[in-house]
C-alpha cells in the first residue's frame, strides 16, 4: 500500500496530471457531441447491405444509444490513462529516478506490481469522471432524442461497469507497455499512434484480408486490443459480432501477457 | 584507533562482463565499521559499476556483495540500512526537492517530517519548494544526501560527491562526511581524485581496469607509495644541510628557496635544527608527488576502454 501510495504521490507531484486533463476535457466533448450527431442523423435506411443496415437498426435501438451515450468518452480517456500508465514506467527512466525507486524497494515485482495498482487507479479516477459527466450531459441529450434516460436498464449499468473493467485493463496494459518501451517519447508517441490511427489502419488490414483472402480474418479482428475493448462494452450483442466474453478475454490476456512480460524484464535489467 | 574490526560491507570476486569489456574484474575488498572508505580509481575504473552492484541495481555476472552478510536486495528496510548518493540528477525535474523526499518517505513508510529535518541537514530549506530543476549541480548533490540520510542509516555510499561542486562545496561536503563518520557510521565514497581522500578518508581502495591495485588504511597505503619527504626554509640552509646529513637525511634545494627533506620525519629534522641552533622559518611534511605516484601505479589501466 506504501507503494501504490507512493507512485500516485509521483504523479500528484508533477505537472503530467493536469496536462493529461486539460488535453482529456476537449476530446471528452467531442466525443459526446459526435456520439450525439450520429444518433440524431443516422437512419437504417442508409445502410447499404441488408447485414449493415440490421446492424444499424441494432444500434439504433434505445438501450444501445443509451449504451454508447453513457460511455462517452471512452475512446480517449482510455487513451489518456494508456499514456499516463506508460508514462508512470517511462519517467522514471527519462527522469533517472529509476535508481532512487529501486534503492527504496529492491524487490522490483513490487514496484512494477504498485505501478500496475496506481495505474488501475488512474483508471478508475478517470472512468468515474467521465461517467459522472455523461450522468450529467446525456439525460438531456436522450429527452432530445426523443428517448428516455434509460437509467432503469440493467444492460445501461453493465455497460457502464464493463467500460470502467475497459479502463483498469487497458491501465495495465499501458504499464506493461511501458516496461516495453522504456524510452519515453517512443512510448508516448508509438502508444498514441497506434491507439488512434492503428485501429482504422488494422481495420482497413482486416476488410482486405477478408474481402480478398478468406471470410474468417473477420472474427479474428477481435484480437486487435481497441476493437475488443469496444466489443466488451457494446450493450446487447450485434449482429454478426463475437460474443461479449470473448473481448474482455482478449483484454485481460493481453493485459496480463504485458504484465507478466514487463514483471519479468524488469526485474533482470540494470538500472545504470 | 579503537575502530571495531568488523567488516560492514564485503565485496567477494565481483565480476561484471559488458558485452566486450570486463568493466569490474573479479574484485574482492571489504570496507570496515565506523570509517571513511575512499573508493579510488581513473575514470572507467569501473567504481559505478561495483557500487551499483553493491546496491542491487546492476546484476553481477560473478561474486557478489554483501552488507553485514546480506545482499542489498535481501535487507529488511534497505533505506534504513544504507544511504546511497549516486547520479546528482536523479530526480523529476518538475518536482520541488521536498517532494521528492517525501515520495521516498512514503515509499518506505517513514513520516515526512524526516524530509525536512534531512532538507535542515544539508541546509536546503530555503529552497525546499523550489523545483528541482532550478537547482544548482551543488544543491542536486545536498539533495542526494539528504534522500540517502532519510533513513539515518549505519552505512553510506557516495559516488563521487565532489564532481562539479565548488572549493566551498567540497570543504562542506568533506566536514559533513566527517561528522557523519564520527557518529559511527561506516562511509564509502568513491573518487577519482587521490588529493580529495587524503583529506578525507581513513582507508582506501584502489582500483584501476576493473581490478584492486591496493587496499588498506590511507597513510600506509600512500606512505607504500611516496616516501614522506619534509619541506623546509631557513636562512642557514648550509648549516642545516651539514646537521641532516649526520642523521642520514637528504636535502635537495628547490628553485623557490626552500629546501625538500628526504629520509626523516619532521620531527627529527626539527631536532636537528634545534641540536645545531638553526633557525627555521618553516617546517611542513609533504608526500612527493603522490598524484604522480597514483597515476603511475594505474597507468596503463586508465583512459577509455
Ligand atoms: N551499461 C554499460 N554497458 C557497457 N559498458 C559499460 C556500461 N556501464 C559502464 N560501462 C563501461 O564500464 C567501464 C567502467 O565504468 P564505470 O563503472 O562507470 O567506471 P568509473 O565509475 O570508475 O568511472 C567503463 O569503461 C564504461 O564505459
Ligand atoms: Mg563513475
Amino acid at each position: 500500500m506504501n507503494l501504490i501510495n507512493a507512485e500516485l504521490f509521483k504523479l500528484r507531484t508533477t505537472a503530467i496530471w493536469w496536462i493529461m486533463g486539460i488535453v482529456l476535457l476537449p476530446l471528452y466533448a467531442a466525443s459526446v457531441l459526435a456520439n450525439w450527431a450520429q444518433f440524431a442523423n443516422t437512419s437504417p435506411d442508409d445502410a447499404a447491405g441488408t447485414d449493415q443496415a440490421e446492424q444499424v437498426r441494432a444500434a439504433l435501438e434505445p438501450i444501445n444509444v443509451a449504451t454508447s451515450l453513457y460511455t462517452s468518452g471512452q475512446f480517449f480517456g482510455i487513451l489518456i490513462v494508456l499514456l499516463l500508465s506508460a508514462i508512470i514506467v517511462t519517467s522514471e527512466f527519462f527522469h533517472l529516478t529509476a535508481t532512487t525507486t529501486f534503492l527504496v524497494t529492491p524487490k522490483r515485482e513490487s514496484v512494477i506490481l504498485a505501478k500496475f495498482g496506481a495505474a488501475a487507479i488512474v483508471g478508475v479516477f478517470v472512468w468515474l469522471l467521465t461517467t459522472v459527466l455523461n450522468m450529467i450531459v446525456v439525460p438531456p441529450i436522450m429527452s432530445q432524442l426523443d428517448l428516455s434516460t434509460q437509467l432503469g436498464e440493467g444492460a445501461v449499468w453493465r455497460a457502464i461497469g464493463l467500460n470502467l473493467l475497459a479502463f483498469v485493463l487497458w491501465a495495465v496494459l499501458g504499464v506493461g507497455l511501458g516496461v516495453l518501451i522504456r524510452n519515453q517519447l517512443a512510448a508516448t508517441l508509438i502508444l498514441g499512434i497506434v491507439y488512434v490511427i492503428g485501429t482504422s489502419v488494422v481495420g482497413l488490414i482486416f476488410y482486405l484480408l477478408t474481402q480478398y483472402v478468406a471470410h474468417w480474418f473477420e472474427n479474428l479482428q477481435v484480437l486487435v486490443p481497441t476493437t475488443a475493448s469496444a466489443l466488451m462494452i457494446s450493450g446487447t450483442e450485434l449482429p454478426g459480432n463475437p460474443p461479449r466474453w470473448v473481448g474482455a478475454a482478449v483484454l485481460i490476456g493481453y493485459a496480463i501477457v504485458a504484465g507478466v512480460v514487463g514483471t519479468l524484464i524488469t526485474k533482470r535489467r540494470d538500472i545504470s | 584507533m579503537g575502530a571495531p574490526a568488523s567488516d560492514d560491507i564485503v565485496v567477494d570476486h565481483l565480476t561484471k562482463q559488458y558485452k566486450k569489456l570486463r568493466a569490474v574484474d573479479d574484485l574482492s575488498f571489504s570496507v570496515r565499521s565506523g570509517r571513511v572508505t575512499g573508493f579510488l580509481g581513473p575514470n572507467g575504473a569501473g567504481k559505478t559499476t561495483t557500487l551499483r552492484m553493491l546496491l542491487g541495481l546492476v546484476t553481477p555476472t560473478a561474486g557478489n556483495a554483501t552488507f553485514g552478510g546480506q545482499k542489498y536486495t535481501d535487507l529488511h528496510d534497505p533505506i534504513r540500512q544504507v544511504g546511497a548518493v549516486l547520479e546528482a540528477s536523479s530526480a523529476h525535474r518538475g518536482r520541488s526537492g521536498r517532494n521528492h523526499l517525501r515520495m521516498i518517505c512514503r515509499a518506505a513508510g517513514l513520516p515526512d517530517s524526516r524530509a525536512d529535518e534531512t532538507l535542515e541537514l544539508v541546509g536546503l530549506t530555503p529552497a525546499a519548494k523550489r523545483k528541482f530543476k532550478g537547482y544548482s549541480l551543488g544543491m542536486k548533490q545536498r539533495l542526494g544526501i539528504a534522500a540517502a540520510m532519510l533513513g539515518n542509516p549505519k552505512v553510506l555510499i557516495l559516488d563521487e560527491p565532489a564532481n562539479g561542486l565548488d572549493p566551498e562545496g567540497i570543504r562542506w561536503m568533506r566536514d559533513l562526511l566527517k561528522a557523519l563518520a564520527a557518529e559511527g557510521r561506516t562511509v564509502l565514497v568513491s573518487s577519482h581524485l587521490l588529493g580529495e581522500m587524503q583529506l578525507l578518508a581513513d582507508d582506501v581502495v584502489i582500483v584501476a581496469a576493473g581490478k584492486l591495485i591496493r587496499q588498506g588504511p590511507v597513510d600506509e597505503v600512500l606512505g607504500s607509495m611516496g616516501a614522506a619527504q619534509v619541506r623546509v626554509r631557513t636562512p642557514q640552509a648550509a648549516e642545516l644541510t651539514t646537521a641532516l646529513a649526520a642523521i642520514d637525511a637528504k636535502v635537495s634545494p628547490q628553485s623557490d628557496g626552500s629546501l625538500l627533506v628526504s629520509g626523516a620525519e619532521a620531527a627529527a629534522v626539527g631536532h636537528a635544527a634545534f641540536t645545531a641552533s638553526v633557525e627555521l622559518h618553516e617546517l611542513v611534511s609533504e608526500r612527493g608527488d603522490l598524484e604522480q605516484v597514483f597515476l603511475q601505479l594505474t597507468a596503463g589501466m586508465a583512459g577509455i576502454r
